[in-house]
């Protein structure tokens, strides 16, 4: 459940939405920088709430602006040089748009755990899992260090490691990639977040590590009742995982519904090419469907629908005006003018 | 043939390895990463090695392309011993100049493995030059070429690498692998850092270049989907041991390694 106490000291910051809400609301968020006196868009008019306890996957290609999306959740934008430039974004019922960093250190690890990019290289090579842990533990919370090291095993437990007592002494260097990914998720949940943002947490995996750290994640996930997004390109991890799905492009949302839905009949021609893309979708001696082309960079989206350039449906009114905003078709949103003929 | 140490030629195989065994010394142990590893590869054929992080698929990839050495067992490129010591009891001198080009490696990490401070033609240009006799101008349009046959325009080739994603700089990656014209590629997990799409357009690009070409190539992956989808002949390693091999489609169809089960039943639908 959505902590209780303030999460922030910012007058600005104010309480305007009421608890019963969903847990996460994103209203036309904007995210980049300015240039010129312009903005320049990383993620452009993010529009979707999140339910306390569900969960939603995020899919698109490298530089849809997917990752910068997160890092809005937990407050980390201006380590990147970059901020919300426009639009609302409310946690727990808090409006966190112009939060400080005083206030993010209230939200990251409590309200939310982040299981970040690469992060079989954030644990610390020279501290042991145990004093990593106890670190978590103790980030904004009194605890003493025997009840903290009592939890510390819990956690472990909890992420279904082996030998728990060694491994709590053991650093990075002597795990698995896969006790990595585990320690990780432990210290992230470590504060018991009621939302947990994982961005590609199997990527660097095998294929059976990968799969029991999605079980490991699903299980977490039911039993802690947690909210969870999860950020990947593989449209199979995110199904594994999430209830909703949402499709980025070149930072607009180009599609969100459920999940079953949006597998059973994609709307946007953009989801349509991901999915024939995976590998499961094609014979040996065929080709495989590859989108051809490439992402448009930042700053350099085309007019009309930014998929546009590459798209298979596109028309001459695909071409023109601003990027579709998505709207309801069938069963989910999608911002494609031609949706009821994608097939 | 400079560097046929035995002058035995095994007729139509590319790649002839027998009883490869690899051995890593840490601190005083001995990890034995590779055990009795064999494999025939003709041109044209490709065959899959598949297994999680330390099973030594990797090893494998780094002793045929010579970056570790054989503690036991022999490799043959184009019947040319190359590394170890056969069965006969002789011994490679190593890879040499008139091997060396047969086998080309394209590395899991294209943002590591090229020189970021070095233009995509600057990086194939100086393979060419390296490999094939003539100019250096020569040696940019031939690199021009290969660029261009690989979905690389000259733009492209003469901008910043910085300027390109990840599937565009492992397409630079192939085609400095394909400089010395080998008859060898190795691809150690080619795809695991690009998204899907770009991982499907790579695939393709392979699957032509192996066509058009008749290289043989040996995919290292964990991704079974991807091994099932392009190659021939697949080898499942597990410790440092093949506990099963065979025909692609009938190790996925039919496997009798439990392990392998679990490999396959890992598989995301």
């Amino acid at each position: 459940m959505p902590d209780a106490t303030p999460v922030t000291t910012n007058p600005r910051v104010t309480s305007s939405v009421p608890a019963a809400s969903p847990f996460l609301i994103a209203e036309s968020l904007r995210i980049g920088l300015m240039r010129d006196g312009a903005e320049l868009r990383i993620v452009d008019a993010a529009d979707f709430t999140l339910d306390a306890g569900a969960s939603l996957g995020i899919v698109g290609e490298s530089g849809s602006g997917k990752t910068m999306l997160c890092r809005s959740f937990i407050g980390t934008l201006p380590r990147y040089g970059v901020r919300v430039l426009g639009g609302r974004l409310t946690i727990g019922g808090r409006d966190v748009t112009g939060a400080t960093e005083d206030d993010w250190r209230a939200i990251r690890g409590k309200v939310i755990g982040y299981v970040p990019q690469s992060s079989l290289a954030g644990l610390n090579p020279v501290l042991t899992v145990e004093t990593q842990l106890l670190e978590a533990l103790q980030i904004g919370q009194a605890m003493d260090k025997t009840a903290a090291r009592a939890e510390a095993r819990r956690l472990l437990d909890l992420v279904r490691i082996p030998r728990v007592d060694a491994v709590l002494q053991e650093r990075s260097h002597q795990l698995s990639g896969g006790m990595k990914q585990r320690v990780m998720i432990a210290a992230a949940i470590a504060l018991r977040p009621p939302l947990l943002v994982l961005d590609e947490p199997t990527t660097a995996l095998d294929v059976t590590v990968q799969y029991e750290i999605l079980t490991l994640l699903r299980q977490l996930r039911e039993d802690l009742r947690m909210g969870m997004i999860l950020i990947s390109h593989d449209l199979a991890v995110v199904e594994f995982l999430c209830q909703r799905v949402m499709t980025m492009y070149a930072g607009a949302t180009v599609e969100l519904g459920q999940a079953d839905a949006i597998r059973a009949r994609p709307r946007h021609p953009y989801t349509l090419a991901l999915l024939h893309s995976r590998l499961g979708m094609a014979e040996r001696g065929q080709d495989l469907v590859a989108i051809p082309g490439e992402m448009p960079v930042v700053g350099a989206w085309p007019e009309g629908c930014r998929f546009g350039p590459r798209c298979a449906h596109a028309v001459d009114a695909c071409r023109s005006g601003p990027q579709p905003l998505p709207r309801f078709v069938d069963t989910h949103l999608t911002a494609c003018i031609r949706a009821e003929e994608v097939t | 043939m400079a560097g046929t140490t035995a002058g035995v030629r095994v007729d139509g195989d590319l790649i002839a390895i027998d009883g490869l065994h690899v051995t890593y010394r840490t601190r005083g142990d001995d990890v034995l990463a590779v055990q009795g590893f064999d494999l025939r590869l003709r041109a044209g054929a490709s065959t899959g090695i598949v297994g999680e992080s330390g099973s030594g698929k990797s090893t494998v990839a780094k002793a045929i392309v010579g970056l570790v050495a054989p503690s036991q067992g022999s490799i043959r490129i184009d019947g040319d011993l190359v590394a170890g010591t056969d069965a006969s009891g002789n011994r490679a001198t190593g890879y040499v100049r008139a091997n060396r080009w047969k086998v080309q490696m394209i590395f899991q990490d294209p943002y590591g493995s090229l020189d970021p401070r070095q233009q995509p033609l600057d990086a194939v240009a100086e393979a060419v030059h390296q490999w094939q006799p003539g100019s250096r101008g020569a040696a940019r349009t031939e690199a021009l070429g290969l660029l261009k046959s690989v979905g690389i325009s000259e733009r492209q080739a003469t901008s910043g690498l910085r300027a390109l994603s990840g599937g565009q700089r492992q397409r630079v990656s192939i085609a400095r692998a394909l400089a010395p014209r080998p008859q060898v590629l190795v691809a150690d997990e080619p795809t695991s850092s690009l998204d899907q799409s770009a991982q499907a357009a790579i695939l393709n690009l392979l699957r032509r270049i192996q066509a058009e070409r008749g290289l043989a190539i040996v995919f290292i992956s964990h991704d079974l989907a991807l091994v099932r989808y392009l190659t021939d002949t697949v080898m499942v390693m597990k410790d440092g041991f093949v506990v099963e091999s065979g025909s692609t489609d009938r190790v996925f169809s039919t496997p009798d390694h439990d392990y392998t089960k679990r490999l396959i039943a890992s598989v995301l639908a």
